[in-house]
């Protein structure tokens, strides 16, 4: 005796569909279980913007609340207004969108000539690019913390668009390309015979094609720039010119125990990512799927 | 002659990426290399005098720095690898079922994800707070512990405890592999396998887990790739504190460098562990390899 051959009589009607009652037993198992790994998961985000929407005497309560009690935007006003966060996320947002723009346009044309041309070395150059996101950057970052300092480009944000540029390279040629791949050749083709040069087909057909993976890579360049850490922390020496992570982990020295500071402060760089995480999510997953995956 | 052409222009269109790609990736290897071969003490004069493999014999025979480091930092990668791979597989299994809202789900499950390192850091500094963390509050409450557990100031702790947290931070990309490769289970043979009599057990061992095997092996390569080399968290957590409890590789290379100032020393370092990162990578570029051949 089978699931499928259960007989009327431990079936139940539900929303026009029939479900046995093994399958409806099943069933609310496994949203119990989606539930609870849910609520556990997601409860550090959640207790973040509980902390951050908290006026700071709650924080420190001998009795916590899931929510806060008295709903407050104080905690956000008091980072904006009486600390250096402006300057760090007008910094933060410069360099993203700098190593984002030149990294995308680079790959672009890259990807385009890795997925439709070939030539000698068209293996090798692919087998780079793997190779190279495996490099592990704290050993990067003592040669390029020399190096910088030789070329006079110590403290500056030139050096971390350079640098955010170049290791995000590998990972959205690779990403690009399986986007390039997936739309059929055929098109080209006819271009090609109508007169269309290869950059003429490249602009005009395959571009706009590949929106979606063209925005799936400007988002997944702009979250790593906007998430790094490391080379922010060795490149960059003057308070005036931090970027949000390590503006945000120099306030920890500063401000420790200021969790209402501190929590407000990790809000407002997750939003904007987690914002266009959200709209973006399936072309993301679509990208990282195809692009051997880099997390 | 068109096809030639055609391969020219293909140089023109990577060169840019080729030359970036070239001075910040692989330059720095060989200059991180000739750094590890020179003095390069910050405190001292004449950091570019030759000294040999001098800092390597010091990594490889000194007490208490490399070799405690390395087997932390394998600690570190093991726990944090296993326990994400069982995560994201039970929660890519759940989600596999026919469920409602699955892309929902999906979604939800990858928030973890893109919390930026600095935010995932301190947040969850301040969930494991002696005082006022809520882990230790909830615990109390529910009377599982009679006093706050000091999560990342006790040395015995710490390290399951920075652990969690990058499981936390790691399941996620192993999640979308691992339940992609599950949709890919024919639902016929799976059915087939029931008619058959097969048990859940049999089912989910001769079924489903010859299938996702090969993308089992990619990411988990991958994900111990990523951990064993991964800085900011525990840097941001514990600082490699208590009493070196959770002073990994990373944070060890860190602290020679830029608070020591042993540049040299520390780079010497670095190689060794980019020696131990080969082993990972060589794997997985063969597994790689034959994976593409045999979709080719």
């Amino acid at each position: 005796m089978t699931a499928q051959a259960a007989s009327p009589a431990t079936a139940i009607e539900f929303a026009g569909f029939r479900i046995t009652y093994r399958g409806a037993i099943t069933l609310g198992v496994v949203y119990g279980l989606l539930l609870i790994a849910v609520t556990v998961i997601l409860f550090p985000v959640f207790w973040m913007a509980s902390s951050s929407l908290k006026p700071a005497p709650e924080l420190f309560a001998r009795n916590q609340t899931m929510l806060p009690v008295n709903w407050t935007l104080e905690n956000y006003r008091n980072v904006w207004t009486g600390t250096d966060f402006p300057t760090y996320f007008w910094n933060s947002f410069k360099v993203a969108a700098l190593s984002t723009f030149f990294s995308v346009v680079i790959s672009m044309y890259a990807a385009y000539a890795i997925a439709r041309i070939r030539f000698a070395g068209r293996y090798a150059f692919s087998l780079l690019m793997l190779v190279t996101q495996m490099f592990p950057h704290i050993l990067l970052v003592i040669p390029l913390f020399l190096i910088i300092q030789r070329l006079g480009l110590f403290n500056t944000h030139t050096a971390l668009v350079i640098a955010y540029t170049a290791f995000s390279l590998p990972f959205t040629i690779w990403m690009l390309r399986g986007f390039f791949e997936a739309i059929p050749m055929e098109l080209e083709e006819a271009a090609a015979i109508d007169g269309a040069s290869l950059l003429m087909t490249f602009h005009r057909i395959i571009l706009p094609l590949a929106g979606p993976g063209i925005a799936a890579v400007t988002m997944f360049g702009f979250i790593r720039g906007w998430n790094e850490f490391l080379f922010a922390l060795v490149f960059l020496q003057d308070r005036e010119l931090f970027t949000l992570p390590i503006g945000l982990a120099s306030f920890q020295e500063e401000y420790t125990f200021r969790w209402d500071l501190l929590m407000a402060g990790a809000g407002i760089i997750t939003l904007p990512v987690l914002f266009f995480f959200l709209l973006m999510q399936r072309f993301i997953v679509q990208g990282l799927l195809g692009g051997a995956v880099k997390g | 002659m068109f096809l030639q052409q055609r391969a020219r222009f293909a140089y023109v269109l990577i060169l840019p990426a080729l030359v970036l790609i070239t001075l910040l990736n692989l330059y720095p290897i060989i200059e991180g290399f000739v750094v590890s071969l020179q003095a390069q003490n910050q405190m001292r004069p004449n950091p570019e005098a030759f000294v040999g493999f001098k800092h390597y014999v010091r990594a490889l025979t000194e007490q208490d720095a490399f070799w405690s480091s390395l087997g932390r930092t394998l600690v570190w990668t093991a726990g944090s690898v296993a326990g994400a791979y069982l995560l994201a597989l039970g929660l890519a299994l759940l989600l596999n079922m026919d469920v409602w809202g699955r892309g929902f789900f999906r979604a939800l499950f990858l928030i973890p994800w893109v919390i930026p390192d600095v935010c995932t850091a301190l947040l969850w500094k301040w969930l494991y707070g002696d005082e006022f963390g809520v882990i230790n509050f909830l615990l109390v409450k529910f009377g599982l512990i009679t006093r706050p557990v000091l999560w990342l100031s006790n040395p015995d702790i710490a390290m399951p405890a920075v652990i969690f947290v990058q499981i936390w931070k790691l399941y996620p990309v192993m999640f979308i592999v691992l339940l992609a490769a599950l949709q890919n289970v024919p639902k016929e043979l799976f059915e087939s396998a029931t008619i058959d009599g097969a048990t859940m057990r049999q089912r989910f061992w001769y079924v489903t887990l010859p299938f996702i095997r090969s993308a089992s092996v990619i990411i988990t390569l991958l994900a111990c790739i990523w951990t064993f080399q991964s800085f900011d968290i525990v840097y941001l957590l514990t600082g490699g504190g208590p009493a070196s409890a959770t002073k990994i590789l990373p944070t060890l290379v860190y602290e020679k460098a830029f608070w020591g100032l042993e540049m040299g020393y520390a780079a010497a370092l670095a190689m060794l562990m980019l020696l131990g990162l080969l082993v990972f990578s060589v794997a997985y570029l063969l597994v790689y390899r034959s994976q593409s051949e045999a979709s080719a």
